[in-house]
């Protein structure tokens, strides 16, 4: 008993002893604490594009510890979808991309755009180009990459038959049946995206204002009229002469590319933003840019086409604004802008920037050239943009250019309930 | 009875969840589909049964829809049927070289509908696709389509592609229903001097109609709530040709962000669905066999 009890006192005092010295001892330093860092989070849908921005992520956190930008990719229908899921659930990312049109609407609809109007990092961004991130008067996004939706063309196979871009549709359609006389399709069109790409630069010097696709959703034009059943005839005529490739309403997206890049058709009727994708099918394939003068040479108005399909925004119920507008600064620094414009071949709209490939350089030539904004992208309502898709892929089909067009505004009536 | 109550809890972790992913979202459908809500902004306004009207009166795409799904799942139902059958016949005994071919069959239906649709992207391309051109070199060149660009083939070119995919998955349903049925009933029939067709139409098909009715039930549910391969494959073109039910609702809420027109639709679907399942439960409860 008195043996424990020795042993319980014994057991005390060596731990007393040992807190008493331990207390002695010198303070052990600290490791230094990380600084706590501001994670933001950039939604986009170019899965095509995540080693370029992680590259370019490395450099920003290089230059802003305190901050982690995290990248969340999405094919775009299902980034869109997801996009407005998370606003509305006051969960969405920081910075993120937006396409114009019906999409953009939706967003400026939801107020989930914080209002960046007169931010610093704007001033390398062109005011025209600035347009379509634009809503009331007040700067929502801002376009990055900048898209020329005109044919893509096989410059060796223009130069084999001693052809150059036309100036008018007679000698559109004059170069049309030279390469179909030596056996090469003249354009290759598909059914995915290329009603969608081509209808522009059909349209553009047909339409009798900038603005008629706005003026068909809001009641006060009709698709009947003169200048869109000419475009359909004009679809009509292509397709009738054989200047498209056989079955194009069955060739998908990467088909028609496909075929462009064996170098079985001249033209391709979808973007610049193929070039890139299309050289590297092709190493040796020498590409510019055309657009289809629907109209005779004095009456045209636009050389071609451009568009803005990747603006960035930030939200508004984002956290950390400050953040966010620091990354978005320095994605528009012209040298970073031009490490991604040249890892993946995208034209984009900040001034300054040094192009290095072929392609890149090619497209640069068309900042000069006369071109209207993407008129399908005008469009807000998405069903008035899927009834004039469709009935372009109807007149292919089979259908009379004046009934397609008819069909194309009872639908567009329907919908709008005129 | 009263003994047997402390068991009800038993079934309430399976209740909740139906409750909570089924029964719910069933109703708030049921509600959004009297309102105009667009699924974007907060504001949403009670239209009574204007969606319904529209959709049933004024929309020919609905319309369309609606025959669409129709072509697809009698197609469907038929050719994957009858050649799940056939193949379930070739391959019902339990040798290595049908076992082989059984998991071969089975192949496509554990490929992603995603991966599939790519696949048969390809295969339908008129110009670079692998069934023209093997046509073209068989001199079948007649036979040459646009098998996803013409409006009045899309639909079955796209019902060959579910087949494709579906067939091994439902010949093993056909071939456990085959070997369940008594050996001694086809010594039988040989002894009395049947001949194939007879065997077939007296002994095969009748014990087979329990597994039959299975298999037709599956398949029209499967092929009346198709959707990703649809998607994938024309997304519902060209000009709608292809454009299902399931399709037609997803493109009304997430490209027209017309949320309560959506739901609306989701109601009917669900109507129909609901309508097919009871008449076939009430045919299989009909068709039992016993021996």
């Amino acid at each position: 008993m008195k043996l424990r009890k020795g042993l319980v006192v014994l057991t005390i005092l060596m731990l007393v002893a040992g807190l008493v010295l331990g207390g002695c001892g010198q303070k052990k330093p600290e490791a230094p604490k990380e600084p706590e860092k501001t994670v933001i989070r950039f939604a986009h849908w170019r899965g095509e594009d995540k080693a370029a921005f992680e590259s370019i992520i490395k450099k920003f956190e290089a230059e802003n510890p305190t901050i982690k930008v995290e990248q969340s990719i999405e094919g775009s229908e299902k980034h869109d979808t997801k996009l407005l899921a998370e606003f509305q659930a006051k969960n969405g990312p920081d910075v993120f991309a937006v396409m114009p049109g019906a999409r953009f609407a939706n967003v400026v609809k939801g107020g989930w755009f914080l209002d960046i109007s007169g931010e610093k990092f704007l001033d390398v961004v062109k005011p025209h180009l600035r347009l379509p991130g634009q809503d009331g008067g007040k700067q929502y996004a801002v376009p990055y990459q900048l898209v020329f939706n005109d044919p893509v063309y096989n410059k060796g196979i223009f130069e084999k038959y001693k052809l150059e871009p036309p100036k008018d549709w007679k000698g559109f359609l004059a170069l049309c049946e030279t390469l179909k006389k030596n056996g090469i399709t003249p354009i290759i069109f598909d059914s995915e995206i290329g009603p969608g790409q081509f209808m522009n630069p059909m349209l553009m010097n047909n339409m009798p204002s900038d603005d008629a696709l706005v003026k068909v959703q809001k009641g006060e034009l009709k698709l009947t009229e003169d200048w869109f059943v000419t475009t359909l005839k004009q679809f009509k005529e292509l397709n009738d002469k054989g200047y498209f490739q056989k079955d194009v309403l069955g060739t998908k997206k990467a088909g028609a590319a496909a075929l462009f890049a064996q170098e079985k058709g001249a033209m391709l009727a979808q973007g610049s933003y193929m070039m890139a994708s299309n050289k590297q099918a092709n190493p040796n394939l020498k590409q510019g840019l055309l657009a289809p003068i629907t109209v005779s040479a004095d009456k045209m108005k636009y050389e071609g086409i451009h568009t803005a399909t990747f603006m960035i925004a930030i939200n508004k119920d984002s956290k950390n604004v400050e953040a966010a507008k620091k990354f978005m600064a320095f994605l528009f620094k012209p040298e970073i802008a031009a490490e991604y414009a040249n890892a993946t071949g995208q034209m984009l709209t900040i001034s300054g920037v040094q192009y290095k490939t072929e392609e890149l350089m090619e497209q640069a030539k068309w900042l000069e050239k006369k071109t209207l904004f993407q008129p399908r992208y005008m469009i807000t309502v998405s069903e008035v943009e899927k009834a004039i898709v469709n009935s372009i892929m109807d007149v292919i089909g089979g259908m009379a250019p004046e009934k397609a067009a008819l069909k194309a505004q009872q639908e567009v009536d329907r919908v709008i309930k005129k | 009875m009263r003994k047997y109550w402390p068991l009800s809890f038993f079934i309430l972790p399976g209740l909740l969840m139906y409750v909570i992913f089924f029964v719910f979202p069933a109703i708030s459908a049921l509600g959004l589909s009297l309102t105009d809500w667009n699924g974007i902004t907060p504001e949403r306004n009670f239209v009574g049964l204007a969606n319904y009207k529209e959709m049933l009166t004024n929309d020919p795409i609905f319309a369309q829809a609606f025959g669409n799904n129709i072509k697809y799942m009698l197609f469907v139902v038929f050719f994957q049927t009858l050649f799940s059958l056939i193949f379930a016949m070739m391959l019902v005994k339990n040798s290595r070289l049908n076992v082989f071919y059984r998991a071969l069959f089975f192949l496509p239906t554990i490929i992603a509908s995603i991966s599939v649709a790519f696949i048969w992207i390809f295969v339908y391309d008129p110009s670079i696709g692998s069934l023209n051109t093997f046509l073209t070199k068989l001199k079948l060149d007649f036979l040459i389509q646009s098998w996803l660009g013409d409006k009045n083939i899309a639909i079955y070119s796209i019902a060959v592609v579910q087949c494709w995919a579906h067939i091994g998955q439902v010949m093993v349903i056909f071939i456990a229903g085959l070997q369940s049925i008594p050996k001694s009933l086809y010594e039988v029939a040989r002894i009395e001097g049947a001949t194939p067709w007879q065997t077939f139409r007296h002994v095969t098909w009748p014990l087979l109609a329990p597994s039959a009715t299975i298999v037709v039930a599956y398949t029209t549910l499967q092929s009346f709530k198709a959707f990703d391969l649809i998607l994938a494959m024309t997304d519902g073109g060209p000009s709608y040709a292809t454009e299902i039910l399931s399709l037609f609702l997803y493109h009304q809420a997430f490209n027209h962000y017309k949320f309560g027109y959506a739901s609306a639709t989701a109601v009917i679907f669900m109507l129909i669905v609901a309508s097919i399942t009871l008449l076939q439960f009430k045919i299989l409860r009909a068709n039992k066999v016993s021996y």
